[in-house]
């Protein structure tokens, strides 16, 4: 069994943790076309080389990033999500006049 | 051949002389010692025969004498095609042949191996599958005829188990390279766990001889193993199994019943080499065996092997192999060299000086025997002239023992399971390991090392090196290493005319079954294994790959390193089911009612891993118990066990704002003290959960989920924050708040004999009111819920009075007649209200609109998981909805699942089905086109047997559509 | 004195029934076994046994200001996630994240510490979110020379002495089920204190038992813990 290493818990075997997908960035939601959107939802580029992804350690429910090699299967890195969201992110109305919220 | 005398010591390593055996071997009555194998003991007896042969029930007896071939098979009790050469021998042992008619020794189905020539390669596949069918005709008879043993159907299961097992370095193999490399790696400070297959360590010093005067291996075992029994760093696993190797040294190890999981961050490979037999006609007769056979009889079991013995060899083990038998008072009528000379002439003279006749570049052609077969009684000796061809005529031996030896085979099932690259060595005709991963290393013999020097080199030098992969130093080793001569000869195989020169011995492989193979077009060793089924029995491929390889590479024109050989994979050797399975870990979830449930005779049904209360009474009984406790909510007041409900705390500023973004509906402006319904959707805008958000401050919301979705649910919402950073903590409450809903026309009645701090009337606490304070004295959430359809509070407490809380309303409630009810029954109550389940009445495609929940979306939002999906599908016209029909009481009651048809095409299927004693009518929810979803219409359901029974759509919901019963 | 009963109180362990034949005694607000039959359990503490403390006080405590309000109220705090402090009061704290804290109440004031902090906390302005530990996880704590093996038998990770030493904290998967183990001895008795979802309790106690039984362990009282 594979071995991950968790930013927040170090190595553990690979059956303590959930798949979440690979990590994407969405496209604006309010500006992007539909084909845009389904690209974004529907289709993932199943790359031979780096990727992304998420991972969860079920125990502490702890959400990270890690970089792996499909071909390899080699992790290279596992990172906090802080890494590359910095920020709080914030979705704008599309029409301004109207309230931000309901 | 009757003898129960054995050599003196130190012959027999491993046996008691002072404690006697006795067991049967097929009704006859045999003596042997504590520490004998079942296949030591008979042979000490005189009796060879063991088993007959898979195909053409040929007699046979042992081969490896290391559990390595399938020659013995035996059958034990309550076990069949247990290892005779493994098994250790137990008092009292009843053990019985396998794979005869009639009798082992009186084979009825011996006369097989003379139509051999009508069962050639293939021919189960050319032979059995045409005409279509006519395989399940020949099953059974074949199958009998290779038998492989008997199951004791009443055989009880014995308790197995699996532990993890903890090393910095694991050692697989305990022979000279793997204990030198486990002494080094735990001299450097490391700990180490040593993995030997056999009942002893040492490996092939405990059995080998490395010198003429046959002193060095004794010795060097005795410090080897001394040092590494005493040193506190080693754990050591004899009669352990490693059995496969998985990524990140990950090692099923079997020991008796219990399979360790062992997790190693180094791991050395020391498991040694598989000798190799010659392929000679009828090399598969009792008394012919690897030469390392018959030294482990000698120096394990001090058995002698034979009286008069002829030794034929590749290489100069073979010599000292014949030294070894003289010492043990055995005759050696020759020593056959496939070779022009030895490597070592001062072998040639030290046999020479025995009396010992040396034959060079010569070969047993042929194993001779009397009528039976029951033992080798002579062999034809050929000089070799060619590959694999000999002189026209040669010379008779007689003799009743052949060793024989090839060379070695690297054991390198695990090192390929890790990825590792076997590639041939024209120059040593031998295989070389490369590729493997960084954490794995080989010595020894595995690693092409033979000469015991470089062998003990070769273990320092791998010890040392894990030590220093973990970071910590280990002594310099040093020495370089010497050349050595090869061991293996480059052609071992010498097909005869009359066949029976056996390749494979466990699936009766003949030199031409391989090689027509190729003549059928199987050019592929993969292809060839599956079409002849070389390698796939028991022994898979220890004896008949290297073989195998070298006949298809001439028969294709190639070399070896082109065909290759077959692939290895777990397991290494056979395991149990009941080893994979082990002890099983079935967890399962109560509330902190369970017990009451139980007690008042619920039926209990899974939820997920939760046991849920399904309704109370005998399951024969189930619908009546589910319509009277559906009456009883309807008339009086009933209790149902929610704690199972997921639950959310969703506290901080941005709370409101995380459920906005999470779910469909808006939460920034509800009211505190007000519950909202919640949908929510994924980002392909199909509907994954829902529940009720109860808002118990600005900052303070309570959500509730489905029981199976809320673990899942969670998880996405702290991914999602994990992106947005909001200002927010998400706290999964649902094991730590226990819950009832108590409902029907009595509810606020029962409630107002616990709860005096909240205002009960409807006009203070209304439908959809959310509540803080004490029932029964316990600190409660209260939510005015209308799942059911009828007056009804759910009361959230800490888990810890879940109990006592259940326990006050019951006795509260005895005066309005408060009767429990389960989950069958909630689920007949909601769908009279017309309440979708989600996962139940939904699946994997549906949308809000197709469930009418337009309703339930908060459209000027600038977003919400699933929005922009959401609008792309509502501007799509509608495919299907979800609808509520009606049937006659009479009607052949539809199930889940049942479709709903539209002309010639299916239209849906319905989610949720019951009989309504309320409504004295059959009621259920179902997909079905757009086109006929108008209440009135008629959807025609096909329900079991084929009938097609004409449903009434209609408008939910089925009960109170006005709402007032809920609203009370 | 009247036989306690586990019914007589309010709060109970989901695990009371199993523990027919105890010997009760009071711990705050519920109960919790003494011992076992009449003799002296602190040789099968020693050797191996499992204590069920679901019913002593324990709460957490997660947020950016959760440090700043522990600190403020008197409690040592690991300095990095995945560590665990014993207080001076004989409770214990536990980091789980940056940001979360675990607290264990001391059976030297039958936990009425840590009760206190569950009772005295507010949801207010701050970041300093109260997590219901008493209610969602149950309280075990498995003692003995043989801890770590058993836990072998069940816990993919390595918690033997060398690779989890005292104050350490894994979280992770035992017998197919989330827990917490932490590794904090009582004076020279070796120690683990293992949370697991209190619904799973009944489930766990009996895969822990399974595992404990080649060690000769034993569920035993609290009394011989004192």
């Amino acid at each position: 069994m594979k071995i991950m290493p968790c930013p927040l818990n170090g190595p553990r075997n690979i059956s303590e943790f959930t798949y979440g997908g690979e990590f994407k960035p969405m496209p604006d939601p309010a500006t992007c076309s539909d084909a845009e959107w389904a690209d974004y939802v529907f289709n993932s580029e199943n790359r031979a080389g780096v990727v992304v992804e998420w991972w969860m350690h079920n125990a502490s429910s702890y959400w990270f990033l890690a970089e792996r090699h499909t071909v390899t299967d080699e992790i290279i890195r596992t990172f906090d999500a802080k890494e590359i969201f910095t920020r709080r992110v914030d979705f704008i109305a599309k029409a301004p006049a109207r309230e931000a919220t309901v | 051949m009757t003898a129960f005398s054995r050599l003196p010591a130190p012959m027999g390593l491993l046996i008691d002389r002072s404690r006697a055996l006795s067991f049967t071997f097929d009704g006859s009555n045999y003596q042997g010692y504590a520490g004998d194998s079942i296949a030591s003991a008979l042979i000490a007896n005189g009796r060879w025969l063991l088993s007959r042969s898979f195909k053409y029930h040929r007699p046979r007896g042992p081969l490896t004498m290391a559990g390595q071939d399938a020659n013995t098979l035996v059958q034990l009790p309550s076990e069949p095609n247990v290892l005779a050469d493994l098994q250790p021998l137990a008092d009292g042992l009843t053990v019985t042949g396998q794979n005869f008619s009639g009798s082992l020794d009186g084979d009825r189905d011996a006369f097989l191996g003379k139509f051999s020539k009508f069962m050639p390669v293939g021919f189960y596949y050319r032979s059995f599958y045409k005409p279509k069918g006519i395989w399940k005709v020949w099953e059974p008879i074949i199958r009998k005829k290779a038998g492989l043993g008997v199951l004791d159907l009443k055989f009880q299961p014995e308790y197995h188990d699996k532990a993890f097992l903890f090393a910095d370095v694991a050692v697989v193999g305990a022979g000279p390279a793997g204990l030198t490399a486990a002494l080094n790696a735990a001299n450097a400070g490391a700990k180490v766990l040593l993995i030997e297959q056999q009942s002893y360590l040492g490996g092939a010093l405990a059995w080998a001889r490395f010198d003429i005067a046959g002193k060095r291996a004794g010795e060097l075992r005795a410090e080897l193993v001394g040092a590494v029994e005493s040193h506190p760093n080693i754990q050591i696993l004899k009669d352990a199994t490693c059995n496969a190797w998985f990524t990140d040294n990950f090692l099923p190890v079997i020991q008796g019943n219990r399979l360790y999981k062992v997790r190693a961050k180094q791991c050395i490979v020391a498991a040694g080499a598989f000798d190799q037999p010659v392929v000679f006609r009828n090399n598969d007769l009792p008394g012919v065996m690897l030469t390392s056979a018959a030294q482990r009889l000698m120096k394990l079991y001090a058995v002698k092997p034979g009286k008069r013995a002829v030794v034929l060899t590749g290489h100069d083990d073979g010599y000292l192999a014949a030294l070894d038998l003289l010492d043990a008072g055995v005759e050696v009528a020759a020593v056959i060299d496939m070779r022009t000379a030895p490597a070592d002439a001062r072998l040639a003279e030290t046999v020479k000086k025995a009396d010992i006749p040396l034959h060079l570049a010569s070969t047993v052609y042929e194993a001779l025997h009397a009528k039976g077969m029951r033992h080798v009684t002579g062999v034809d000796v050929r000089r070799i002239v060619g590959k694999g061809q000999v002189a026209g005529s040669g010379t008779t031996i007689d003799c009743d023992l052949v060793c024989m030896s090839a060379g070695y085979m690297p054991v390198y099932q695990l090192l390929c399971q890790a990825g590792g690259k076997l590639a041939y060595d024209d120059a040593q005709a031998a295989f070389t390991l490369s590729g493997l991963p960084r954490n794995l290393a080989v010595a020894g013999s595995v690693n092409g090392r033979h000469a015991l020097d470089n062998v003990l080199l070769d273990g320092g030098l791998a010890g040392g090196a894990a030590a220093d992969q973990l970071g910590l130093s280990a002594p310099a080793a040093g020495k370089a290493f010497a050349a050595e001569p090869r061991v293996n000869f480059d052609w071992p195989i010498f097909p005869h005319p009359d066949g029976k020169d056996f390749v494979d011995f466990d699936e009766d492989l003949q030199v031409r079954d391989i090689v027509n193979a190729t003549r059928h077009g199987y050019r592929d060793v993969q292809l060839v294994k599956r079409f002849s089924t070389v390698g796939m029995g028991p022994s898979q491929g220890r004896h008949s790959a290297l073989p195998t390889a070298r006949l298809v590479a001439q028969a294709t024109n190639r070399s070896v390193s082109e065909t290759g050989v077959t692939t290895a994979r777990p397991p290494f050797v056979a395991e149990k089911l009941a080893h994979v399975a082990g002890r099983g870990f079935d967890p399962y979830r109560q509330t902190a009612m369970h017990q009451r449930h139980v007690e008042l005779g619920a039926k209990m049904m899974p939820a997920g891993v939760w046991q849920r209360p399904a309704y109370y009474g005998k399951p024969e009984e189930r619908e009546a118990c589910m319509q009277a406790e559906a009456r009883h909510v309807r008339e009086k007041v009933g209790i149902i066990d929610v704690s199972t409900l997921g639950g959310l705390d969703v506290r901080g500023p941005d709370a409101a704002e995380l459920l906005n973004r999470l779910y469909t509906f808006a939460f920034a402006k509800q009211p505190v003290g007000r519950s909202r319904y919640a949908l929510m959707t994924n980002e392909h805008g199909v509907v994954i959960d829902d529940g009720v958000c109860a808002r118990f401050a600005d900052n303070h919301f309570y959500v509730t989920a489905t029981t199976s979705g809320v673990d899942r649910i969670y998880q996405q919402m702290l991914k999602w924050n994990a992106q947005w950073r909001l200002d927010v903590d998400i706290t999964n409450v649902t094991a730590a708040l226990a819950a009832v809903n108590v409902a029907g026309p009595r509810a606020r009645s029962v409630l107002r004999k616990l709860c005096q701090d909240v205002d009960l009337s409807a006009e203070a606490f209304p439908y959809l009111g959310v509540r803080q304070g004490t029932v029964a004295g316990i600190p409660a959430r209260l939510l005015r819920v209308g799942f059911v359809g009828e007056l009804g509070y759910e009361i959230h407490v800490p888990a810890r009075y879940g109990e006592y809380l259940w326990d006050a309303l019951m006795q509260a409630g005895a005066k309005d007649e408060i009767r429990p009810f389960g989950v069958e029954t909630q689920r007949l109550l909601r769908l009279e209200k017309g309440h979708v389940i989600i996962s139940q009445d939904t699946d994997g495609m549906t949308h809000p609109a197709e469930i009418d929940m337009d309703w339930a979306i908060a459209r000027s939002k600038p977003f919400f998981v699933g929005k922009r999906s959401v609008e792309i599908l509502e501007a799509q016209p509608l495919k299907r909805k979800l609808v509520g029909f009606v049937l006659p009481a009479a009607s052949s009651k539809p199930l889940e699942g049942h479709l709903v048809l539209n002309g010639p095409d299916i239209s849906g299927n319905v989610t949720s089905c019951e009989y309504s004693q309320t409504l004295g009518q059959i009621i259920g929810l179902a997909y079905c086109a757009a086109s006929q979803s108008a209440p009135g219409s008629q959807i025609p359901i096909r329900v079991e047997g084929g009938q097609v029974v004409q449903a009434t759509v209609v408008k939910l919901p089925f009960f109170d559509p006005e709402t007032k019963r809920q609203e009370l | 004195m009247a036989t306690l009963q586990a019914q007589d109180f309010l709060e109970r362990s989901p695990l009371y029934r199993r523990h027919a034949g105890a010997s009760l005694g009071r711990l705050g607000e519920s109960s919790i076994v003494a011992h076992y039959g009449e003799y002296d359990e602190s040789a099968q503490l020693q050797r191996c046994a499992l204590i069920d403390l679901t019913n002593l006080a324990r709460v957490g405590f997660r947020g950016a200001q959760a440090a700043e309000y522990l600190g403020g109220r008197g409690f040592a705090l690991p300095e990095a996630p995945n560590r665990a402090l014993t207080q001076g009061d004989g409770g214990h704290v536990a980091r789980l994240s940056q940001t979360e804290y675990l607290l264990l109440g001391s059976l030297r004031d039958a936990g009425s510490r840590i009760a206190g902090e569950e009772t005295a906390w507010q949801l207010g302005e701050g970041g300093n979110y109260l997590l219901p530990r008493q209610d969602s996880h149950a309280w075990l704590l498995l003692t003995g020379e043989h801890i770590a093996a058993v836990m072998a038998k069940l816990c993919g990770v390595d918690l033997s002495a060398g690779t989890f030493p005292v104050g350490a904290v894994a979280q992770t998967s035992a017998a197919r089920i989330n827990v917490i183990v932490v590794n904090l001895p009582e004076g020279e008795l070796p120690c683990f204190h293992i949370l697991c979802d209190r619904a799973s309790l009944d489930y766990f106690w009996g895969a822990l038992l399974d595992a404990m039984d080649e060690f000769g362990g034993k569920p035993a009282g609290i009394d011989a813990l004192l």
